[in-house]
């Protein structure tokens, strides 16, 4: 989308949301003349840390940057957080304390979909913009509501077809075996997919697992007796690497494709599948704007490096999803501005629901529209050889839309 | 199907079952083993099978131990932990005379303990593995393909199977085992000190998981969750006959065929619930298992 064309739609978010501002007279909770209070919540603590510590630290260096700007209308952003232990229940009690007892004006939060979800109902009920953190969020983003916002980085709905679109544009091959997991993760990307396949000519042959499966020859011995010419994978790190595992052990050399869900740690990654050959033909799905690190995000890895100058010197730190967080935030920022100097909750959920802007961190823009609660739905892909990522031209999109 | 692609995934079903098999059957081995001395299935066994793998891959690795002195250590050290647990906690539940419940309980703490440690020292957030011992170049019998890696592993876990076959039935401990499983009271009168053949085999037990945790981890992944496999090997047990060493060994295979079956010529989803099946098969047709010899009401 052209800059001309966001500035016009910019202008006439403004315009409605200053009407819908306008309207509403009365005080809105978290909102003071010097500040907007913000709920910002993950996981601080728990097996799921890994998740949501980097994504809520890089929400945290946005608002600090906006507020060093001088806030947004004037007002410096309030952050009030919570852990939500990316667990259902924590989740629930962490979104009722800030929006009941630190009356918070949104919330920005959720780094694991199954739990984040679980706060849809409470916040639904008491009508409060909810900006999802690094959570996809599929199920409560589809059907849309009009105070729920996520996929920032990614839905899984478009992790899937992304895949397929970058399969048969550039690797162009229209036989394509597909694992994914067999439960409502697998179920959701496999939607776009097969929609991908259908759109593109191309045949799909599915083949989906248990994420705990232990022995993953048949599934992988099934697509390479099907003559399936590369192999799709958007299982969790733990099947996929026991999938390039198996298909070098079969002899299986068509390329592999692997998905944002199983590259949290590509070193651990090369090392638990034991050789570097079995990375020959790889490529990776990335979510990024450029290869983590590259010139066009290096100002997203400097401000974290200024922001956490101790972390940013210990291992696995920033993690491949810090960015994810600070376009999180951007949004975040983004709807508060054009909301217009008196914000209303609904003002902003209205914003929300018609925001288009580039967010400059991720591969495509972020959008949301009248059927369309997810944000960003495009992705790039690397060529990943054991070492380092080897970006592939072009960014590839998904076309599924919700029809519902 | 072509005649060509059956046979392709017949003989990939046998020797893939054939290896993760041998995996199911040690740990159902290490279960059975528990259950025919103390009537107490073991919820703790897969948690003792993780918690081995990490140790091992913190020797191996971080320590950089050599693989065979990180083999015994490891060993070892989950002998003696297992052997610990039985004194320290189950030894005072038992004394407790409370129901034999307390004792099923007690293992199932020892799960959670064990898991929420694991845990806690961050070492299992990101799925692990450690380098192989032997090679993982491909081998081709037949039709099937596997890997040295893949031999080694059925081979060593028939060995220590065999090994533990000779024990129970020619070594003086190994028999008063058996008798301690057998008949208890009548294993004090011929003066087996009970006790000391409890303790002896859980740290046997757990030594036994230990070394299906030490030959599976560098093909399996590692996580603080991978005890989940000893569902596996309760299937394995049940189907083998929960009291039969043999048995334990033999459902073990059959557990690894039938998963590998289900999956090649059913569908992948179908491979979770095939054990089960197998289970429901077994309980229908044979309850007391393959090898579990005729159901017979205890006496009191």
């Amino acid at each position: 989308m052209k800059i001309g064309t966001y500035i016009q739609s910019a202008l006439v978010v403004t315009a409605a949301a200053l009407l819908l501002s306008g309207a509403a007279g009365a005080q809105e909770p978290g909102l003071s003349k010097d500040s907007i209070k913000i709920g910002l919540f993950g996981p601080m603590s728990g097996k799921a840390l890994a998740y949501g510590e980097d994504p809520l630290n890089a929400a945290k260096m946005w608002y600090d940057r906006i507020n060093k700007q001088g806030g947004i209308w004037g007002r410096k952003i309030e952050l009030v957080q919570e852990d939500d232990r990316c667990a259902a229940n924590d989740v629930v009690a962490a979104v009722k304390k800030l929006v009941e007892q630190d009356k918070v004006f949104m919330l920005n939060g959720g780094s694991c979909s199954t739990a984040t979800v679980a706060a849809q109902e409470y916040v639904l009920r008491n009508k409060v913009p909810f900006v999802m953190l690094n959570a996809s969020g599929d199920s409560a983003l589809y059907p849309p509501t009009d105070y729920i916002f996520g996929a920032i980085s990614i839905s899984q709905r478009a992790v899937g077809g992304t895949m397929i679109d970058f399969a048969t544009r550039s690797l162009k091959v229209k036989k394509l075996g597909y694992l994914n997991h067999d439960d409502a993760y697998g179920a959701w990307n496999l939607e776009a997919a097969q929609f991908m396949a259908k759109e593109q000519g191309a045949t799909l042959i599915v083949e989906s697992v248990n994420p705990d499966i232990t022995d993953i020859t048949a599934p992988i011995l099934k697509l390479k007796a099907s003559g399936a010419e590369a192999l799709l994978v958007t299982a969790y790190a733990r099947p996929a690497t026991l999938a390039i595992k198996k298909a070098h052990e079969l002899g299986w050399k068509t390329p592999i494709v692997i998905a944002v869900n199983g590259i949290a740690n590509l070193v651990q990654m090369v090392e638990n599948v034991g050789t570097k050959e079995a990375f020959k033909n790889l490529y990776i799905q990335e979510l990024l704007a450029d290869v983590p690190g590259g010139p066009k995000l290096q100002w997203v890895y400097d401000m974290y490096k200024t922001a956490y100058p101790e972390l940013a010197k210990t291992p696995d730190h920033p993690s491949p999803y810090m960015p994810y967080g600070l376009a999180s935030a951007m949004v975040v920022t983004h709807a508060l501005n054009l909301a217009g100097p008196q914000p209303t909750r609904e003002g902003v959920a209205w914003v929300l629901r018609n925001l288009k802007f580039e967010s400059g961190v991720m591969a495509g823009p972020i959008e949301f529209g009248d059927n369309d609660r997810a944000g960003q739905e495009s992705a790039i892909f690397l060529k990943f050889e054991g070492e380092k990522g080897v970006l592939q031209p072009g960014v590839y999109s998904n076309k599924w839309k919700y029809k519902g | 199907m072509t005649w060509e692609l059956f046979l392709l995934f017949f003989q990939q079903s046998l020797m893939s079952g054939l290896v993760t098999g041998s995996i199911y059957a040690l740990l159902a081995l290490a279960m059975v083993m528990i259950f025919n001395t103390t009537d107490v299935p073991n919820f703790g066994q897969g948690e003792i099978f993780m918690v081995a793998s990490y140790i091992a891959l913190v020797l191996l690795v971080f320590a950089s131990v050599p693989y065979l002195v990180m083999i015994p250590l490891t060993l070892a050290a989950v002998f003696f932990g297992g052997a610990i647990f039985q004194r320290l906690v189950l030894k005072r539940v038992a004394l407790a005379r409370g129901a034999s419940v307390n004792l099923v309980i007690a293992t199932l703490g020892l799960s959670y303990f064990l898991k929420g440690v694991m845990r806690q020292t961050g070492i299992a957030e990101v799925p692990r593995s450690f380098p192989a011992l032997f090679p993982t170049d491909s081998v081709s019998i037949g039709m099937a393909t596997a890997t040295v890696q893949d031999f080694a592993i059925l081979g060593l876990a028939l060995a220590a199977m065999a090994a533990f076959f000779l024990f129970f039935h020619f070594t003086r401990t190994g028999r008063a085992m058996r008798a301690v499983g057998m008949n208890p009271r009548a294993a004090i009168l011929v003066g087996v000190d009970i006790e000391r053949m409890r303790w002896l085999v859980w740290g046997l037990s757990s030594a036994i998981a230990a070394l299906a945790g030490i030959l599976i981890s560098p093909k399996l992944l590692m996580t603080a969750d991978m005890g989940i496999v000893v569902i596996l090997g309760f299937a394995a047990a049940i189907v083998g006959g929960f009291t039969s060493l043999p048995g334990a060994v033999v459902g073990g295979f059959v557990i690894g065929i039938v998963e590998n079956m289900v999956g090649l010529f059913v569908s992948s989803k179908a491979i979770v619930v095939a054990p089960f099946l197998a289970i429901m098969l077994v309980l229908l047709l044979r309850p007391q298992g393959l090898l579990g010899g005729k159901a017979t009401a205890k006496k009191v």
